[in-house]
């Protein structure tokens, strides 16, 4: 863009905030999802600053309750992620903060996050960031709630990692499972959606249902919130990268087990998966719900190439 | 029916056999690609601008080329379907598994229907394959066969 102005980067809420009190900014471009210090604590923080700069909210986040949030917490305006060239330059164009030709005096801090960095780790998770919002976005808009949405933990795990990284998420309750597969340009993962079981009676509230969870009521809340979880995520995701992925029919992998029974260390063949973690958590309802992506292992290099031209189209 | 309704009708045709969880192939009398649907895209990892006008047994060099010519010959002049089951040939097409991390399997089973197609004189020139993954099935089944096998076998011990 042709703006003539000072640009500083910082990689969470924290860095802003103690980049903002060392000297004076503008404009702040803020994400919402970030390690530290997320973009509600840092708009919380910058209440209590005198001369706070100008924010734009630039999330994955399209919740209209997320929207409104940052709105009423003082934010100028919000811009759905990923930001086009043009939109912003608009945007900033319909705020008076941009005029062709001229440039604000003062530096602008920007708040940039994963894409620009080239790791295969950071690309994914934020493409998984933009995906789970518009998931975030679908669910909230079926059911009137506020869904809180994680930072995505993007890691290579190895067959008992994936163990613990399973039982962490549901702790010492069982659990039930749905999976569904995904395949498409060279690139194979499963989605896998994993309920703690102490979530049936909110998850009925939410859809509601009343009267006895029997059984067959679970079956038919695991499939329906698992379709609408794991649906608008991959068209999201199929869409950055640009893939029309064939997908399975769902499986119902088991409901009321333990993770260990469930996938067998002894009898997997695989070795390595590229696990994308997602925990969706319901504001004021006891709704777990981990949905993890994994990725074969001779996924990764096909992947990593995608993102690759992704990050640059983005340059 | 208007011309229009005609269009979207065929419309929803296309998008329904293009995103099938079936794989979907057209060849003709050379066993030459003729459709190719992305569920055959998706898994074999050929696209269908590149398998078209190939031979299906060029896209495939592993597949038993006389066997699959003798099945497909065999639909020509009968003009009648044939089936081949996932437990005659496991794994005719060389495809993964959909469920390559919590499946037990690591390719995929299938299930294959070669179907004469017909034109409006009644002639065949066009053969379509469908593919189906039967990978749970054949799994489960096999799970069962093999716990049947153990039961049988601990029975037989206990009543000598």
């Amino acid at each position: 863009m042709d703006w003539d102005v000072d640009v500083q980067f910082a990689e969470n809420g924290q860095e802003a905030l103690d980049a903002i009190s060392n000297s004076q900014f503008d404009l702040l471009f803020l994400d919402l999802n970030m390690p530290v210090k997320d973009g509600y604590q840092t708009l919380e923080a910058l209440a209590s600053f005198e001369d706070a700069p100008a924010v734009i909210v630039v999330s994955g986040d399209v919740q209209p309750k997320a929207i409104e949030r940052v709105k009423a917490m003082g934010a100028m305006e919000f811009h759905k992620k990923p930001a086009a060239e043009e939109d912003l330059r608009e945007l900033l164009v319909s705020l008076g903060l941009f005029t062709e030709g001229e440039s604000p005096n003062r530096p602008v801090l920007e708040k940039v996050t994963a894409a620009e960095q080239f790791t295969l780790n950071e690309c994914l998770q934020e493409v998984a960031n933009v995906a789970m919002g518009q998931a975030a976005s679908a669910l909230a808009n079926m059911m009137n709630v506020f869904i809180k949405l994680p930072v995505p933990k993007v890691n290579i795990l190895e067959v008992s990692e994936l163990h613990m990284a399973l039982d962490y998420s549901v702790r010492d309750d069982t659990c039930s499972l749905v999976s569904q597969g995904f395949v498409g340009s060279g690139i194979a993962f499963e989605a896998l959606s994993v309920f703690s079981d102490s979530s049936f009676p909110d998850m009925a509230k939410l859809l509601g249902i009343e009267g006895n969870i029997t059984r067959s009521l679970e079956t038919e809340l695991l499939m329906d919130v698992s379709s609408v979880l794991v649906g608008p995520f991959m068209t999201a995701i199929g869409k950055q990268i640009n893939i029309d992925f064939s997908h399975s029919h769902p499986v119902l992998l088991g409901q009321h087990v333990k993770i260990a029974d469930l996938i067998n260390a002894k009898k997997s063949t695989w070795k390595r998966t590229l696990a994308v973690e997602i925990i969706y958590e319901v504001e004021n309802y006891q709704v777990n719900c981990d949905l993890m992506l994994l990725f074969t292992e001779d996924s990764i290099s096909t992947l990593e190439n995608l993102l690759s031209f992704l990050v640059e189209e983005d340059e | 029916m208007s011309y229009d309704d005609g269009l979207a009708d065929l419309h929803w045709m296309f998008d329904m056999l293009h995103h099938i969880d079936v794989g979907l192939v057209v060849v003709n009398q050379q066993y030459e690609v003729k459709l190719w649907n992305s569920f055959m895209e998706n898994h074999s990892g050929v696209s269908s601008s590149i398998a078209k006008e190939q031979s299906l047994l060029s896209i495939f060099p592993t597949l038993d080329e006389s066997w699959l010519c003798q099945k497909m010959e065999t639909v020509f002049a009968l003009k009648t379907p044939i089936y081949i089951s996932w437990e005659q040939r496991p794994n005719l097409f060389p495809f993964k598994s959909c469920r390559p991390i919590t499946g037990i399997a690591d390719k995929m089973y299938q299930n294959v229907a070669i179907r004469p197609i017909s034109n409006p004189d009644g002639s065949v020139k066009h053969l379509c394959l469908i593919v189906y993954d039967v990978t749970d099935i054949a799994t489960n089944k096999m799970a069962l066969t093999s716990a049947n096998q153990r039961l049988h076998r601990l029975m037989k011990a206990l009543s000598k």
